[in-house]
């Protein structure tokens, strides 16, 4: 196993570096070391620099509406009434739905002439349309997103809010706090360790975990406005089979996804609370 | 629960909480529900109706006989089904075993095994795809690069005549689709942290019976991690299922796609007329099926087999 983890890991790591520097030829055509060139051609790319921003975009708003919406949801569920039942199976069950199969309904249902706001088209004609609209159609991809990411950091969230002793609850109600006053000064504060977690895992899950659903709902586009770059290095290896160029930007991805995460654990020494 | 006891009056807070989660299951619902009830019409309807409409159309095992017949989704199916077993039993075994020498053995490669095992935590593989690829497309690559590297191809050439150069290829197998996949730690650190909550003296007194390391694993932990185990399978199956970039890439016959491939493709293959939408919806809840209820049945053993809290 540890072979394996060498084999698919770790080679194609290296590889990605290593090929970064030479010029592949497709289908084996032998390889030609050209130092920094490829880096050259692909940082001077005004399409790469845009993919960059769009993704990076997409890093900030796709984890931080997810988290948001889930820490609300997981608030409410650990409120123990009755609906908090029901709730934990349910708002699970996207995670068990590949993002390629959401994206083939939610391109259904945000399609402009035969979904939800088809209505609202023919009153206000253009209103909505993805298939033309860029920031549209990034929305919906946002939207699909944030349903497919939910479970995971409700689930962490959840499991974390209740393994707040609830002595902690009780103390704080004798000394008059209410229910909204603890979240704020008791349950978020000691929700902190699951809210880092949440934010290490979705941010480099939405760096790759979006394609299923560009590819089932845009394709990148229109015009390139939902080409993240996880997208653009798909299409540029395996369409235009630019393999040197793919792995390039493979190992500037896998460098920026690294450093990030490495600047997150920074800040969690910051943070760290006690129990 | 947690306020049941207490003399206070949290109605309020009770009743936004009731309004959250209304919405919260609403948000995920709705899109199921519209899958669902569209499943359920003719094409014939559906086109009359000018698109999305609630009424329900009686035609579900129509449209469900058509995905038997007309497409290969149950063959994918089963290969889906195959992929993402190989996938949970290899992860999941491979990492109960690492997780047992990180905990209960002390050693010089300690440290270093477990930095190797986080990096693969940090760099998903659709990162990687790209290079990934070529690996599984000849997975002889590393061999000829050793050989040509210390000299030996050379050394062949001189005394055979022709260079040596190895190929193959698992593209398109089981095993080419799930490895990459199943390279890859997470489970580790779940199966570490259950570990370090077992009492302190149960390795000695293991020790102190006579049980070696096979033993104690064997008769002690595998049973009492019974419940992290089953966790874990289920939530990596349930993510080798969903998974889409790396099985698109790594199969590219249809007889060899996963079931999650394969409704992409029924629904690239139409783009200039209107899309058969009752049928693919009908497709996406047939691949989403198996998964879903999974998780639906099993959810408490998930949540707390993956003891996600103690963190």
């Amino acid at each position: 196993m540890l072979a394996l983890i060498l084999m698919f890991f770790y080679i194609p790591v290296f590889l990605a570096f290593f090929w970064s520097f030479f010029l592949e030829r497709p289908f084996g055509g032998g390889s030609e070391f050209v130092g920094l060139q490829n880096f050259r051609r692909v940082l001077s790319d005004q399409e790469f620099w845009r993919a960059m921003w769009r993704t990076l975009l997409f890093m900030v708003l796709a984890p931080g509406t997810a988290i948001g919406v889930s820490l609300v949801l997981a608030l409410a569920a650990d409120r123990g009434i009755r609906l908090s039942h029901p709730a934990r199976n349910i708002i699970i069950w996207p995670k068990a739905i590949a993002g390629a199969s959401i994206g083939l309904v939610f391109v259904f249902i945000f399609n402009p002439h035969l979904g939800l706001f088809a209505p609202l088209n023919d009153l206000f004609p253009g209103l909505w349309n993805p298939r033309i609209d860029g920031t549209d159609a990034y929305l919906m991809l946002l939207v699909a997103q944030v349903w497919n990411g939910i479970p995971f950091n409700f689930i962490i969230l959840l499991s974390g809010l209740q393994s707040i002793p609830d002595s902690l609850a009780k103390a704080a109600a004798m000394d008059g706090a209410g229910p909204w006053r603890r979240i704020i000064d008791i349950q978020i504060p000691l929700l902190t360790p699951q809210l880092f977690l949440t934010f290490v895992l979705e941010f480099v899950g939405s760096v790759v975990e979006a394609f299923g659903l560009i590819d089932t709902m845009t394709e990148g586009g229109p015009g390139g406005a939902t080409t993240l770059l996880v997208y653009k290095i798909y299409v540029d290896g395996f369409k235009a089979y630019d393999l040197s160029g793919a792995a390039t930007q493979t190992a500037l991805l896998m460098t920026a996804v690294a450093i990030m995460v490495a600047l997150q654990f920074r800040l969690e020494k910051r943070v760290k609370y006690e129990r | 629960m947690k306020d049941s006891g207490m003399i206070e009056n949290a109605r309020s807070v009770d009743r936004a909480a009731t309004i959250v989660l209304v919405a919260g299951m609403s948000f995920i619902l709705i899109p199921l529900a519209i899958a669902a009830v569209t499943a359920t019409q003719p094409y014939e309807t559906f086109i009359e109706a000018g698109g999305l409409s609630f009424a329900l159309g009686g035609h579900f095992l129509d449209n469900m006989e058509k995905i038997l017949s007309e497409t290969k989704l149950l063959r994918q199916l089963g290969n889906s089904l195959a992929v993402a077993t190989i996938v949970a039993v290899m992860k999941v075994g491979f990492c109960f075993l690492a997780a047992y020498a990180l905990v209960f053995f002390e050693g010089k490669f300690r440290r270093a095994l477990f930095a190797v095992m986080i990096a693969t935590v940090m760099l998903p593989l659709d990162l990687r795809v790209i290079t990934t690829y070529q690996i599984v497309a000849n997975v002889a690559m590393p061999l000829n690069w050793i050989l040509d590297a210390t000299g030996a191809n050379w050394a062949i050439e001189k005394v055979a005549g022709f260079r040596p150069y190895f190929r193959l290829s698992l593209l398109d197998t089981y095993f080419g689709t799930a490895a990459p996949i199943a390279a890859n730690c997470t489970a580790v650190f779940i199966f570490r942290q259950f570990f370090l909550t077992l009492p302190k003296d149960l390795p000695r007194a293991a020790i102190m019976d006579g049980a070696g390391p096979i033993r104690f694993m064997i008769d002690i932990v595998l049973p009492l991690s019974k419940t992290p185990i089953v966790a874990t399978l289920l939530f990596f199956f349930v993510g080798a299922w969903t998974n889409y970039l790396w099985p698109l890439v790594a199969a590219s016959t249809p007889d060899q796609q996963t079931a999650v491939v394969g409704l992409a493709r029924i629904a690239d293959s139409d783009i200039d007329e209107i899309p058969q939408v009752p049928l693919l919806m009908a497709g996406a809840l047939f691949v989403s099926f198996i998964p879903v209820a999974l998780i639906a049945v099993m959810q408490r053993q998930i949540v707390r087999g993956l003891n996600l809290s103690s963190r």
